[in-house]
């Protein structure tokens, strides 16, 4: 879906929320997107993903949670092709996917940011952002070399996009500085950026408030929920921070060694006895 | 005070992504073009042309080149030397073969040509990185090398085994050959810079340079976000080796004129290639020409000093040289380990504030 096209979206969106006030629902939470049925991930003898099967709404936060070494990682590394699980199946807008390459995921229309900041530390912010929109490029090598004529236009017409995600997450102060002279909580906000320039059907985040104080947190969550409110976006993320995971999500799924032990609203797995001993632990007497 | 953006505004998309954003540098730039095609042309000497300037506009080709690959891909590569004998032979062959085709096709066909070998020579940079991908390329030039000195057809069954560069011409004007003008070989050459420095700027600026630059600076990102890594690296190998290959060919066919593999084209020329950028800038244009400038002139202009401006002997002056330029080197290097190009950009940013502290 194009900006423009999410921009009216939003206006819908907006008189929804009016809607809201009468008792409507306001962000209508569509069809599966993809579904994962189980997905087994082993590494020589450790297996890191174990018969785990869940679904992605369209435009709902899915929240995949777990204490340490559960496999969320692994498993967003499964959804973008990084990994490739030994058993189980991903369907994805309908179709079951084989095996492919990062790549070409990418092109499919899944975005994702790191735990730890993956930018292109040489470039300026506005050029990682351009670099998140390559995939809808189209000018050929020959065109990209006379530059005059299509290549331009088509540079342009890219850069008016790019200027939106900017003034949307309110960096454009930034816009030309090299992203390795950025404080933390902005190169995150930066690689958001460049995730959103994709325009993806599905957006990845790896924990996108570790290491950041409250107020940078609660930055981040509105933005999160902005992209999910005004570009309708699809997300899946993981996320330490049990408030911020109960406060954005729609639904949870909880990991603890490798297995699915819930699934739900968080209302329910608040509430789900297996997700409580795994992060408090059982008592043995 | 004249180096300023304030008063400059930019009202477009096209003026924002301009190459030059400042005005004075637009001047400057102009003012470069000026000098370069209608002024030193006119004065050049034969003795300017030989031993400074054919050679520099030379390397700055075959440091573009490098730096295409090494700079905005960042994959390392010490086969330059062999890539620069794989445009020189091509060329020749090129040149024997159909006497009738003009010299700048034959040149920029000879590229072409590099530009295939190079992108072969590429493959292994999909497994291999960083140190080892270096020495994987050092066979290539090893390779090369050998290759061009075994093989008799290349140097077209020569009883010396050299290969020497019949007599050609542009608009009737000798630019190969025993007699060359001093200004037709230059401006042969600039020529060819400016447009290979046109399309570095073209190809860096958009999407092909970002590409290469996501693989240089984090390649399981780039991949994530949709950069086929192959295809990347194979074009960044392929586009810097076209470089390369027309910097080989003009250095075989303009400036040495008669060429010899091992000596022209071996490892010290990889070396000396290698240095340009890195004193240069890596990932900068105006890098490649910084480096080149410091790895060719600098020593013609140490010389010049020694012997001619104190009077030393010929033998000292260049051991000297060699002492004094090493030096420059390691210092440069300390002083400003991102290159010429880096200190350029910060005395552009001081220029900007200047008189004013703030």
């Amino acid at each position: 879906m194009s900006i423009h096209a999410a921009e009216a979206a939003s206006d819908d969106v907006a008189y929804a929320s009016q809607e809201e006030a009468h008792g409507i629902e306001p962000r209508r939470i569509g069809g599966t997107v993809m579904e994962m049925k189980n997905i087994t991930l082993r590494f020589g003898g450790v297996t890191a993903i174990k018969d785990i099967s869940f679904d992605i709404k369209e435009h709902e936060i899915r929240a995949i949670i777990g204490p340490n070494g559960a496999g969320k990682s692994s498993m967003l590394n499964v959804i973008n092709g990084f990994y490739h699980p030994q058993e189980g199946e991903i369907w994805f807008r309908g179709a079951k996917r084989g095996p492919m390459k990062p790549y070409e995921i990418a092109q499919q229309g899944i975005a994702r940011t790191f735990q730890n900041i993956a930018l292109f530390k040489g470039m300026t912010t506005l050029d990682n952002i351009m670099t998140g929109r390559m995939t809808m490029m189209k000018t050929n090598f020959w065109q990209q070399a006379m530059w005059w004529g299509s290549a331009q236009r088509e540079e342009v017409e890219h850069r008016r996009r790019v200027e939106e995600i900017i003034d949307f997450l309110e960096i454009q102060a930034i816009r030309k500085t090299p992203v390795g002279r950025l404080p933390y909580g902005l190169q995150k906000r930066v690689e958001l950026g460049r995730a959103l320039a994709a325009e993806p059907k599905l957006l990845l985040l790896d924990e996108p408030m570790a290491g950041m104080n409250v107020e940078e947190k609660e930055d981040m969550c509105r933005f999160i929920l902005d992209v999910n409110d005004e570009f309708g976006t699809t997300i899946a993320l993981i996320e330490h921070d049990m408030g911020v995971v109960m406060d954005i999500a729609d639904r949870v799924v909880v990991l603890d060694y490798g297995r699915k032990i819930g699934d739900g609203t968080p209302e329910e797995v608040r509430a789900n006895q297996d997700v409580i001993d795994a992060y408090l632990g059982v008592s043995h007497d | 005070m004249l180096y300023r953006e304030a008063g400059d505004y930019k009202t477009s998309y096209v003026d924002d992504a301009q190459t030059f954003p400042i005005a004075f540098d637009r001047w400057r730039y102009y003012v470069v073009l000026v000098v370069a095609f209608a002024i030193i042309p006119v004065f050049i000497s034969d003795y300017m042309a030989k031993s400074v300037m054919i050679p520099f506009l030379v390397f700055c080709i075959a440091a573009m080149g490098l730096n295409i690959l090494t700079g905005y891909c960042g994959q390392v590569s010490l086969g330059t030397g062999g890539f620069m004998a794989v445009g020189a032979y091509a060329s020749y062959k090129l040149m024997t073969a159909f006497p009738e085709l003009n010299i700048f096709f034959v040149v920029l066909l000879s590229g072409g040509i590099t530009a295939a070998v190079g992108a072969l020579f590429g493959l292994p940079s999909l497994r291999i990185k960083g140190f080892y991908l270096a020495v994987a390329t050092l066979a290539a030039q090893f390779f090369l090398v050998w290759l061009f000195n075994k093989v008799p057809w290349f140097f077209n069954y020569s009883a010396t085994g050299q290969i020497t560069a019949p007599p050609r011409s542009v608009f009737g004007v000798d630019v190969t050959g025993p007699e060359v003008p001093a200004w037709g070989a230059y401006l042969f050459c600039a020529v060819f810079v400016f447009l290979l420095a046109w399309l570095m700027r073209n190809l860096t600026r958009g999407r092909v340079g970002r590409q290469w630059m996501a693989i240089r600076d984090m390649d399981i990102a780039a991949e994530i976000i949709g950069v086929n890594p192959l295809r990347t690296k194979l074009s960044a190998f392929a586009v810097s080796s076209f470089y390369v290959g027309i910097a080989g060919a003009l250095f075989f066919s303009v400036y040495l004129g008669a060429a010899e593999p091992t000596e022209a084209f071996g490892i010290n020329q990889s070396f000396l290639v290698l240095f340009m950028i890195i004193i240069g800038g890596l990932g900068s244009i105006f890098g490649c020409f910084a480096g080149a400038a410091f790895m060719i002139m600098m020593p013609v202009l140490l010389k010049n000093l020694m012997v001619d401006g104190m009077g030393w002997p010929t033998t000292i002056a260049t051991h000297f040289e060699f002492v004094i330029v090493g030096a420059l080197i390691v210092a440069f290097l300390i002083l400003e380990p991102h290159g010429l190009a880096q200190l350029w950009r910060l005395m552009k940013e001081k220029l900007r504030l200047w008189p004013f502290p703030h």
